[in-house]
């Protein structure tokens, strides 16, 4: 499977990641997390070997990336970008069908299996009824649905995803974990993505990895992340890990500091026009 | 909820007969191109010319003049609306066209550069083109061309390649040699200046067999690798990061996609001028016929180029009488109102 070991990535003087180590176990379902600019898109992005490392290496099957072209990464591995961008007048289906680029190539056909992959993508994200839809008129659900589609259609055993929930309202944010959960459980695909709810990531994931400054703090599940008090200290927050069913993840409540002071909202009624 | 509009699919029409279509329009242009001109031919004689018959005056007219002018612009048309084509794609940006990648810019001061050295070293009085060695602009302004978008490229090239900065070191290195150029008309003076004038606005004046045997070759090799480009070329309308995902080599990909844009405009702006607004508004109807079947944008925009150079070089020679209008002129004139037109249908 995926393995970074000692990864470093600078831009420019800046150092983004220091040291990153991973190791995948084939089918789990990992979820990178840590402040904003802890590093969790530049471990995804050198993860999917789209950053030329400072130092260390990734390799996928055994074999080490840096020597592989995009094409054989992409067959292994398809990689899904924060809020990516298509040309406008693209339908759901010719972008799904772009995901088959690893396997066509510049001059093959659509084979049989290339359709077929297209049209299990369509299905598995809910998207064939909309397929001849253009992208520009998708609601922002759809539109990360149809781009985990094409991810899907690409067939590769690792899924790298940089936070497909946020912008999604909670309802889309379940659908899309629901669809991961269940791509590693029914086709055994290793999912690595960047979240930033806690307790999502802690209900879906196998194991957890979280990131502060570039360096990984904590690699383990969710029962061992709540014992460790980390949550608190790296994301300077109060408060407090609850079970709420009894064989279920650990739940994290936080605790929010009410400003009590007499300029409240009360007074603020009360103030004078000026 | 469109459920309306899903319930009524607006399934992208007529593909199946859009090309055919095409293809008897582009015959229909060449036929009106050959039989209409400022001189009055007999349909008879035109036809007889043709075939190798006929008075010599027809057949001169027709064959040394007509013939070899049409077929110059309408591979002159395919380079412009490919490159036009080529990089709004991977440029991502809808306005780009070939005069983005200083290209038109670097042709235009090799060819008045040339000129002048020419004139100042030849004896004085040359003052109209053809005393001039004319015969040598074609290949200068291929090479003052492709030595611009090669600049480019390697500023470009030295960071990361990407389309915004392509773009803007384009513009750039552009308005500099479009400066120096007319730096280097103005101060030749006002007696040499109509020389240039008429080859700086595109015309297809006095355009030749060789001219359209110098393009053949381009066009040839542009035809040729466009299967190789076709898959690629989708994908780089997306992100780097995305298109490398999906497995493109992005920077092999996209310098060989600019590499036959530029050659391809190049040799055209060689031979023809800057025509502008066939490489801009060409690919932009191919796209809005085309509608969401994106298959047969390429070929659209090939068989629009040299219909709509024919076209326009055509309403050039009727309208102007014995005193044309340059063929950039009516692209300019003609391309404002189709590109109004076109933004007003995009949504």
């Amino acid at each position: 499977m995926l393995t970074a070991t000692n990864l470093s990535i600078c831009y420019g003087p800046r150092k983004a990641l220091d040291g990153f180590n991973i190791a995948l176990a084939p089918g789990e379902i990992r979820a990178l997390i840590g402040p904003n600019g802890s590093g969790k898109s530049t471990a995804l992005q050198g993860m999917a070997g789209l950053v030329k490392p400072e130092a260390g290496a990734v390799t996928i099957d055994g074999a080490p990336m840096s020597v592989m072209t995009r094409r054989e990464i992409a067959h292994r591995l398809s990689f899904l970008p924060q809020q990516p961008t298509a040309p406008d007048e693209m339908t759901v289906e010719q972008l799904v069908r772009q995901g088959r680029f690893a396997h066509v190539g510049l001059f093959r056909r659509y084979r049989r299996e290339d359709e077929d992959a297209i049209a299990w993508a369509l299905e598995s994200t809910g998207l064939a009824p909309l397929a001849e839809r253009p992208l520009s008129a998708l609601s922002g659900g759809e539109r990360q649905r149809a781009w985990i589609s094409a991810a899907l259609a690409q067939e590769a055993k690792v899924l790298l995803l940089d936070e497909p929930t946020t912008f999604l309202d909670i309802g889309y944010q379940i659908e899309v974990l629901d669809l991961v959960h269940r791509l590693s459980r029914e086709r055994g695909v290793t999912v690595v993505m960047a979240i930033h709810d806690l307790n999502q990531a802690m209900s879906i994931a196998d194991r957890i990895t979280l990131m502060e400054k570039g360096r990984v703090v904590f690699d383990g599940t969710s029962d061992a992340l709540a014992e460790s008090g980390l949550i608190e200290q790296v994301f300077r927050v109060e408060g407090r890990f609850v079970q709420i069913a009894p064989d279920g993840p650990p739940h994290f409540d936080v605790h929010l500091k009410r400003w009590s002071g007499k300029r409240g909202f009360e007074s603020a009624k009360h103030a004078p026009a000026s | 909820m469109t459920v309306t509009a899903s319930a009524t699919p607006r399934r992208a029409p007529r593909p199946a007969f859009l090309l055919p279509l095409l293809f008897v329009l582009a015959l229909a242009s060449l036929a009106l191109a050959i039989f209409l001109g400022v001189v009055d031919l007999d349909p008879s004689d035109t036809l007889a010319a043709l075939t190798g018959h006929g008075s010599p005056e027809a057949r001169a007219i027709i064959l040394d003049i007509r013939l070899p002018r049409i077929f110059t612009g309408m591979l002159a048309g395919i380079h412009f609306a490919l490159a036009g084509l080529l990089l709004q794609s991977i440029t991502r940006n809808p306005l780009a066209d070939p005069s983005l990648m200083g290209v038109s810019q670097g042709a235009m001061l090799a060819v008045s550069g040339f000129l002048v050295l020419s004139v100042y070293s030849h004896d004085t009085g040359s003052t109209t083109l053809q005393e001039l060695p004319v015969q040598w602009l074609p290949l200068i302004g291929t090479f003052g061309g492709l030595a611009a978008g090669g600049f480019i490229y390697l500023i470009a090239f030295r960071r990361d390649l990407g389309p915004l900065r392509i773009t803007l070191c384009g513009i750039a290195v552009g308005a500099v040699l479009h400066a120096i150029g007319i730096g280097l008309m103005a101060g030749w003076g006002s007696g040499r200046l109509e020389v240039l004038l008429e080859w700086f606005s595109g015309s297809l004046y006095a355009r030749g067999w060789q001219h359209a045997l110098f393009l053949l070759p381009f066009t040839v090799a542009g035809l040729a690798v466009l299967p190789i480009i076709r898959r690629p070329l989708e994908l780089l309308r997306f992100d780097a990061t995305v298109a490398r995902s999906f497995g493109l080599s992005y920077r092999v990909q996209f310098s060989v996609v600019l590499l036959v844009a530029c050659a391809l405009a190049a040799s055209a702006v060689g031979v023809i001028g800057p025509v502008v607004f066939v490489g801009l508004i060409v690919p932009h109807m191919a796209r809005s016929l085309a509608r969401q079947q994106t298959r047969i944008v390429l070929p659209l925009t090939i068989a629009l180029g040299a219909i709509v150079m024919t076209l326009a070089d055509l309403a050039g020679r009727l309208t102007g009488g014995a005193e044309e209008i340059p063929i950039g002129v009516v692209t300019a004139i003609c391309g404002v109102p189709l590109l109004v037109a076109l933004l007003r249908k995009t949504p």
